[in-house]
């Protein structure tokens, strides 16, 4: 067959194909080069649900809500609460009653200037059940809140509860204001706070476009005029975004990602020791993990530098107790039951437990998990113990393994909180705690520290306790791993407050 | 037209098998929205609580009512996890699927007619095999993959197209072409190699029928046999397989999305499962659906545009 279609249009379609590709190209030349140095582009694994802080329990959402809201008190560096919207506050000798000192001149986005009156009117509002607030039982304790005077507000607790202060640094804490909650007025989506940035523009999954608040009240602050967060759930777009220089930070790099990003001398890796504690969870309650012989075995089996090093990076560091290692409540103990695959075994035939066969099952959204999971059925294996593992969605997790009790094994990531009960509270109490780890002693314990409020003696009550559960080994402690962001190389000041997994971009500059 | 109020009448029923599917599958599958939301911090009394507060304690039958009596006013509910109207959610998410969705089509069509026609008129020739070669490795390639490859080499390395996002079409049309090339190209790769095949099986069975042979015995040439002729039949089966596959897109967007962080439907879609997070899925799923039927209803009235041989009465 001869070609015979005619040649004009076919070149006239080429030609216009040509000037599209050329224009799109040349459209395309500021993709790489420097933003603006007041403008900050943020790349964040996800997206916030909503932007209403008390509608939500998603870290997502603190780590951009921290932007727009502030609390009566926040962490410092060190996870100290320190002031923040009020200036100072006391506590009365019996611990239930806590008066604050509001700072003055503080202004919302909308113009109101900030009173005690807002923050009564937030308080309320999250303890209010048609507000269906998932952190609403955190301030449970609250039995009244007065507004003594315009600038002192007092909370008046049901029982002594030595966590108050730590929850109202938490993101769901944020103070909102009072006309606008009497207004019915959809936080949601149109957040109005005292923080130092409003919402420019929110593409849901996509970005969110924060704008300088020239009336915050810290003097100077923020220093930026625009930040932009960007939502890439992709690791290696983060890190191909961070080094074409689109990206001025992003909130992770894997470690695999690590050499590649540190040679590259436009950009610096930051180092922060997370406040997670990774485990390898144990269902006390089966008969055969009943025993602690064969818990005790499990950790002599587990070889746990090498699990933390190969799945969760070189500098992640082992726990010997269930507390993270930057907490001041952590304390120091020896290796309880270093790795010893001949003394396992041994612990193992001493229980009876010979070719015992294990469920495990293994977190999907979390491959480091799963990761850790492999190796760690390879180390049972050499003590007889066969481990079956079983990928498992989240949702499927949190219901059928977390609150079902539905596993033998399972290996996650217990974050941190501001204060020791959060992580601790209803271990001992086997209904109350998922690997359903019975100890009254243990129990009473993480009880008394609730109530007691001078740091001494409540650092001794948890110590104590600590120690016990080690003694108990309720699970496999695996340890704490190390996070790493990144930003380009003349960004200053980019703060990530490890005690509430949040950035905050007030002194930010670049 | 009666044949378009027929047809309209018969998809509500569709979407109604869809809804009631996606209702009980939700049902079946492990974990809700309460003990999504609340995590491993999850406490007994708060999980009850915050059950009782979204109302999931009460019958099923009874939410599933309620839910289809919302429905039938056009209600599509609020998500208990964006605290936002579904519809509102769904609307402002439309048009980045649409987009993605057509554009790769586009993509699609534009690289497998020609070469299906180019590889039928060359049977069995080197350039045929080479054809059939790529549209095997672009079928085996995941377009995940793709596009991150194509992000790395020109979003990234060479800075021609940007690295995530979008743009609407209102807002800046270059810009929302921009955004779209990537993404377009990554999914449509996967359907240009399916319909590729179709296009040279098609036109290949075309070309041996006997009206073939008789345009040619009058001395027509074998472009104009081909374009007047071969391509009006050939393109018949493959306008109903690509009408179709504009629907699997709707729904196939979904990785493409993720991969190029669009705010589309598909991500809505994959969240809303994720957090369990009923309202959501279920108005996204309905919207799918809903689209997928009246596509499928543009196709085949399409077909009386390219064959006037078919008539619908």
């Amino acid at each position: 067959m001869r070609p015979t279609t005619p040649r004009g249009p076919a070149a006239r379609w080429r030609l216009a194909l040509l000037v599209l590709a050329a224009a799109l190209a040349a459209a395309g030349v500021p993709a790489g080069a420097q933003t603006p140095r007041d403008r900050f582009t943020f790349a964040l694994s996800g997206s916030p649900d909503t932007l209403d802080p008390q509608g939500t329990a998603a870290t997502l959402a603190f780590q951009v809500n921290k932007s727009l809201f502030d609390t009566l008190v926040e962490p410092d560096d060190e996870g100290r609460i320190v002031p923040s919207l009020a200036e100072s506050w006391t506590v009365s000798p019996d611990g239930l009653t806590w008066t604050f000192k509001l700072r003055p001149n503080v202004r919302f986005h909308h113009g109101k200037t900030l009173d005690a009156g807002d923050v009564k009117a937030t308080f309320e509002r999250i303890v209010n059940p048609a507000t269906r607030s998932p952190k609403r039982s955190d301030f449970a304790a609250i039995r009244s809140i007065e507004a003594v005077d315009p600038l002192t507000v007092r909370f008046v607790l049901g029982e002594r509860f030595a966590p108050f202060l730590a929850t109202l640094a938490q993101g769901w804490g944020a103070i909102l204001p009072a006309d606008l909650i009497a207004r019915n007025h959809e936080f949601a989506t149109r957040p109005v706070g005292t923080g130092p940035f409003t919402v420019a523009e929110w593409q849901r999954d996509s970005l969110i476009r924060l704008t300088r608040f020239d009336g915050y009240w810290i003097q100077g602050e923020p220093r930026l005029r625009e930040v932009l967060i960007r939502f890439v759930p992709e690791s290696a777009v983060k890190v191909a975004g961070l080094l074409a220089g689109e990206f001025d930070a992003i909130d992770a790099v894997a470690f695999l990602d690590l050499p590649r990003v540190r040679a590259n001398p436009n950009v610096r890796v930051i180092r922060q020791v997370t406040s997670l504690v990774n485990v390898v969870a144990i269902n006390n309650s089966r008969p055969a993990l009943r025993d602690v012989r064969v818990r005790r075995a499990l950790w002599h089996a587990i070889d746990r530098r090498q699990v933390l090093r190969t799945a969760y990076g070189e500098e992640s560091v082992p726990v010997n107790v269930f507390m993270d290692v930057v907490s001041p409540y952590y304390v120091s103990i020896p290796d309880p039951y270093p790795y010893d695959p001949e003394r396992a075994r041994r612990l193992l035939s001493e229980a009876g437990a010979g070719g015992l066969t294990l469920d495990l099952a293994l977190p999907q959204p979390y491959p480091a998990h799963i990761e850790a999971g492999q190796l760690v059925q390879a180390m049972l294996q050499r003590v007889g113990i066969t481990a079956r593992p079983r990928v498992v969605e989240w949702g499927f997790w949190l219901s059928r393994v977390f609150a079902g009790g539905e596993y033998d094994l399972t290996i996650i990531g217990h974050t941190g909180k501001l204060d020791p009960d959060g992580r601790l509270a209803g271990y001992g109490t086997p209904s109350r705690n998922y690997v359903r780890y019975e100890n009254p002693k243990v129990e009473d314990l993480i009880l008394a520290g609730r109530i007691t409020t001078n740091p001494e003696l409540r650092k001794r009550i948890y110590a104590e306790a600590l120690k016990m559960m080690a003694e108990d080994a309720p699970m496999v402690y695996l340890g704490t791993p190390v996070l790493y962001m990144a930003t380009r190389q003349g960004v200053r000041n980019f703060r990530q407050l490890y005690a509430i997994d949040t950035f905050d971009f007030r002194k930010t500059t670049k | 037209m009666p044949l378009v109020v027929k047809r309209l009448l018969a998809v509500a029923p569709t979407v109604l098998v869809v809804a009631t599917v996606t209702f009980l599958a939700l049902q079946v599958i492990p974990g809700d929205i309460a003990q999504v939301m609340l995590g491993v911090d999850a406490r007994p009394e708060d999980l009850a609580r915050l059950r009782r507060e979204f109302g999931l304690d009460r019958p099923l039958v009874l939410r599933y009512l309620e839910w289809l009596g919302h429905l039938a006013r056009g209600d599509l509910g609020t998500s208990i996890t964006y605290r936002e109207p579904v519809a509102r959610l769904i609307v402002a998410r439309m048009p980045v699927t649409l987009s993605v969705a057509f554009a790769a089509m586009v993509v699609a069509v534009a690289v497998a007619l020609p070469l299906g026609i180019v590889a039928a008129r060359r049977a069995w020739s080197p350039g045929d095999l080479a054809v059939l070669a790529g549209s095997q490795l672009g079928l085996a390639i995941p377009t995940f993959w793709l596009g991150i490859l194509l992000l790395l080499g020109l979003a990234a390395a060479v800075p021609l197209f940007p690295l995530q996002g979008y743009a609407a079409l209102s807002a800046d049309p270059v810009e929302w072409l921009r955004h779209l090339t990537l993404p377009a190209v990554a999914l449509g790769t996967e359907r240009a190699a399916a319909l590729v095949r179709l296009v040279r099986g098609s036109v290949l069975e075309e070309m041996t029928r006997d009206y073939v042979r008789t345009a040619r015995s009058k001395g027509l040439a074998g472009a104009v046999v081909l374009r007047r002729h071969v391509l009006r039949n050939a393109l018949i089966p493959v306008l109903t397989v690509a009408g179709l596959q504009l629907g699997y897109l709707m729904g196939g967007t979904i990785v493409i999305e993720q991969v190029f962080g669009l705010p589309g439907l598909g991500r809505l879609l994959l969240q809303g499962i994720y957090a369990r997070d009923l309202v959501v899925v279920q108005g996204a799923v309905i919207t799918i659906a809903l689209t997928f039927a009246l596509l499928n209803l543009a196709v085949d009235l399409l077909y009386t545009a390219v064959d006037p041989r078919i008539t619908y009465d």
